[in-house]
């Protein structure tokens, strides 16, 4: 019988960052290029540029990453928080756009530079997040910043902005281990299953469950009691999720009651299946094929052809009708 | 008939005033009743007539009848004066007579004494007749532009089957256009392949904009109440005399518009007999003296009605349809075998307007026992016959043969090529979902592969249709590939072998495929109107009952 823990074990293991460090350090030095023209035209308007996003919580997984770069302004740098905003979106449009490298773009609270597919195939794709700090020289201090938000989202309006402090964000996570297993695991599952919800909601959710509930055993037990909690805290109407970054925005209040019960729905059933069957964990949480650590003689991966020698005239198990 | 226990019974109601006769005839009761209600100032009579089946019905129809000539004015009641009521079943005689005379009480409470008048259009009443001993019958559909008070024109028909109407034959025809005197042809909204057809018949057509009828809703039955214009009356004079020579004898309808509902337009159609039309030829006189001129005159003759259906999209599919989501989309179906067939005639039936479908196979006889083709149609391509299949079934779907090659070679050969692969994605964009029912394990990885920007939705079952598998994309290859190798357990020894060739294929009928496509497919109505959450799912049998497991 599959060991639930043992394959979500391997799950991770084939999930790795390190498999794809060709790719990594293409995005680090496109990143580190980008983190230079823009310290090179805003000089003293800014403070240190620093890495965020699932690269700077490592929280990433091969299949599906980001690799974000906060620009911190100086309060003084521009008179509004759109003008910042733009006026980032038109030097990276001219450097970039204009000169055919990439497509730039402005996006939710970021500016994408998405680069031309290099001679590998890969198009290097990194956001960058214009913030400016909330009080003049306060900065260092607090970490606080502004953000704009160019579309409708999250709950907030476009054109508007709100305080954000990423770097307390990115510490809410720091040293979590096991939260950061489950967090990558749901995020599997969030990319496998093409499911809406953001990664910093199931990071949030995984943080409090690990706070609030009593989450402990092996992998399988660990993300069940995430998941157990997720189902049947989301939908409760007092249920709040703050973000580290500002303890005014709840990020529940951001998903409306069908989505809540959705997600707690899909727990459930979640939950029950993989109970029900432990092969059905394979169906959420499957190995990334691509990085597999195979064992010799093990064909786990070879549907339809497991423990059998298949003769040219016998179907295969998973030899589908219609 | 219990004659006895009849007069007796209606003696009994209270509201029966008075019987003023009843008699026994070989298959019926006769009679006449005064009613008195406390609503009505003074007594209304009916005749009734009770038939042999009585207290059964027959033909849909009460077996017992009450008339009144002098109420026809009223709502449900027909131009005999027959009032037209449904009531509740019962055998028993005494009964149902309460029951039917409390249904005449009723009756005439809410449209004599109330004067209610109801909520839903009721169509005129026309008596339909047969000319030459054939009845003619038009299906017509809504066209984009407006009709004009006493416009004048050409109508284009095609004719499909012959059937068989009260005995009679009976020539179907649909409108194909209706082309104004002077103006451009209004096209009845039918698909293309309808539209493309052959037009075997000309009429006229004359909109009067108000409903032809007398007391609301008789058709009028004679060709002076029509109150036909001149240029109308030259209209049929010219037509008749351009066609007598080679169409003598052929009948040709007149079709008279009208509105019914907000711009709705319902069109009647007056049969005309080429060489009888109702009109002759009067000397143009002045003075008393004749000035070498003709004019066209009318003779008042009796109206042959033909039967029209108004046949648009929502009375097509006024009694059902899938989520009108669901039905504006526009679908591709990969792979009509069994599962895919039915889809698609399941959607074609459910009032989809757009589905095209791909398949490379070639129909056999042994694929008609359980999937949506014919015997009659042969060996042949299955995409050509299912579009036949489905194209007689809705004048409404539009379906585009798409090529053969595409799945087959092209996406398979480039399908790692990131450039192509580009390509793929926006040779689909114009498809807002696809039904992947091909069975093809390659081409499921190759699809789960892409980053589609359209719905995908993959469709397979297992061996004796014990399961039905559904799985939406992004996660299909990996959901399907576990439930059919580690979940379910498909059986691959027990298939079905034909003589010849070695091919099994599994074993299932029609009735254990379509009860798990027509589930599935109700649940995924639901998914696309927003009503349940896609999940991937898979439908199995359990105590006798099929149950739809989500994952």
């Amino acid at each position: 019988m599959l060991e639930k823990s043992t394959h979500l074990e391997d799950v991770l293991k084939s999930h790795r960052m390190t498999h794809i460090e060709g790719l990594v350090s293409k995005h680090k030095s496109k990143r580190d290029e980008i983190k230079e023209l823009l310290e090179g035209n805003y000089t003293s308007d800014i403070y240190s540029p620093f890495n965020s996003g699932s690269f700077g919580k490592h929280t990433a997984i091969n299949i599906k990453f980001d690799l974000d770069l906060v620009i911190p302004f100086k309060r003084n740098s521009f008179d509004t928080i759109e003008n910042m905003f733009n006026d980032v979106y038109d030097f990276l449009y001219k450097e970039y756009h204009e000169s055919g490298i990439a497509t730039v773009r402005k996006q939710k609270v970021s500016i994408g530079v998405l680069f031309k597919a290099d001679e590998d195939g890969d198009a290097i794709n990194i956001d960058v997040v214009p913030g400016r700090e909330l009080t003049k020289d306060t900065y260092l201090e607090d970490r606080d910043l502004n953000i704009y938000f160019n579309e409708n989202t999250w709950g907030f309006t476009k054109g508007t902005y709100t305080k954000t402090n990423i770097q307390a964000q990115i510490d809410h996570i720091k040293a979590r281990d096991n939260e950061r297993k489950v967090i990558r695991l749901l995020k599997i599952w969030k990319n496998t299953n093409g499911e809406k919800y953001k990664s910093f909601l199931l990071e949030l959710l995984t943080i409090k469950a690990f706070d609030k509930a009593t989450i402990s055993g092996n992998d399988w037990e660990k993300l069940k009691g995430v998941m157990t909690y997720i189902k049947d805290n989301i939908t409760k109407d007092d249920f709040t999720l703050k973000d580290p970054g500002n303890s005014n925005n709840d990020v529940v209040k951001s998903l409306d009651t069908w989505t809540r019960q959705l997600l707690s729905n899909k727990m459930g059933i979640m939950i029950q299946q993989i109970e029900s069957n432990a092969e059905n964990i394979k169906s959420y949480f499957p190995i990334n094929e691509e990085f597999e650590e195979k064992e010799e003689n093990s064909s786990s991966s070879s549907y339809g052809l497991k423990g059998s020698s298949v003769g040219p005239s016998i179907p295969s198990n998973n030899q589908r009708f219609g | 008939m219990d004659f006895e226990l009849i007069n007796s019974t209606i003696a009994a109601i209270p509201f029966v005033k008075k019987i003023n006769s009843i008699e026994r005839r070989e298959f019926s009761i006769v009679g006449n009743v005064e009613i008195l209600l406390e609503e009505l100032g003074t007594p209304l009579t009916f005749d009734f007539q009770i038939n042999s089946e009585y207290p059964l019905k027959s033909y849909d129809s009460e077996s017992i009848n009450f008339s009144n000539k002098e109420l026809v004015s009223y709502n449900h009641v027909m131009q005999n004066g027959s009032i037209c009521i449904h009531t509740s079943h019962s055998t028993s005689i005494t009964e149902k007579l309460r029951i039917d005379f409390n249904a005449l009480k009723d009756w005439i409470i809410k449209y004599v004494v109330n004067k209610d008048e109801d909520l839903n259009y009721e169509h005129i009443v026309v008596t339909e007749s047969p000319i030459n001993d054939t009845y003619y019958s038009f299906m017509f559909t809504e066209c984009k532009e407006s009709f004009y008070k006493d416009e004048l024109g050409t109508v284009k028909l095609s004719l499909f089957n012959d059937g068989i109407l009260r005995g009679k034959k009976n020539f179907n025809f649909f409108i194909q256009k209706f082309v104004p005197i002077n103006g451009e042809p209004k096209n009845c909204q039918w698909n293309q392949y309808y539209n493309k057809q052959r037009a075997h018949l000309e009429g006229l057509y004359y909109y009067i904009e108000d409903a032809p009828v007398t007391n609301g809703r008789f058709a009028y039955t004679n060709w002076s109440e029509l109150n036909l214009p001149q240029n109308l009356l030259n209209l049929l004079h010219q037509h008749e005399r351009e066609k007598r020579e080679k169409l003598k004898g052929r009948v040709i309808p007149l079709f008279i518009g009208y509105k019914t509902v907000g711009t709705e337009i319902h069109w009647q159609a007056a049969l005309l007999e080429i060489g009888k039309f109702p009109i002759k030829g009067v000397p143009e006189k002045f003075n008393g003296h004749k000035t070498g001129k003709w004019n066209t005159h009318l003779v008042d003759t009796e109206i042959k009605w033909g039967l029209t259906r108004n046949s648009s999209y929502q009375y097509f599919f006024g009694r059902g349809v899938f989520s009108k989501v669901l039905t504006e989309k526009k679908i591709l179906i990969i792979g009509v075998g069994a599962v895919g067939s039915i889809i698609a005639q399941t959607l074609t039936r459910g009032g989809c307007k757009y589905i095209d479908f791909i398949d490379h196979d070639i129909k056999e006889p042994e694929n008609v026992c359980r999937s949506e083709y014919k015997f009659a149609n042969g060996i042949t391509s299955k995409t050509v016959e299912l579009e036949k299949n489905l194209y007689e079934i809705s004048p409404f779907l539009n379906s585009i043969k798409l090529n053969d090659n595409y799945f087959e070679t092209l996406i398979k050969t480039f399908y790692s090529d990131t450039k192509r692969q580009k390509k793929f994605i926006d040779d689909l964009k114009p498809y807002d979902l696809i039904f992947d029912c091909s069975t093809d394990n390659d081409l499921m990885y190759v699809l789960n592969s892409l980053k589609l920007e359209t719905d995908l939705i993959n469709i397979s079952i297992t061996n004796h249709a014990k399961e039905l598998i559904c799985a939406f994309h992004p996660n299909i290859y990996n959901f399907v590939n576990n439930q059919f190798s580690n979940v379910l357990k498909n059986d691959v020894e027990d298939l079905y072998e034909p003589t010849g060739c070695w091919n099994p294929t599994f074993k299932a009928s029609y009735n254990d495929i379509n009860v798990l496509v027509q589930l599935a497919l109700k649940h995924i109505n639901k998914i696309i109107s927003g009503e349940k959450a896609k999940n991937n799912f898979v439908i199995h049998e359990a105590d006798n009952s099929l149950k739809i497991v989500e994952f």
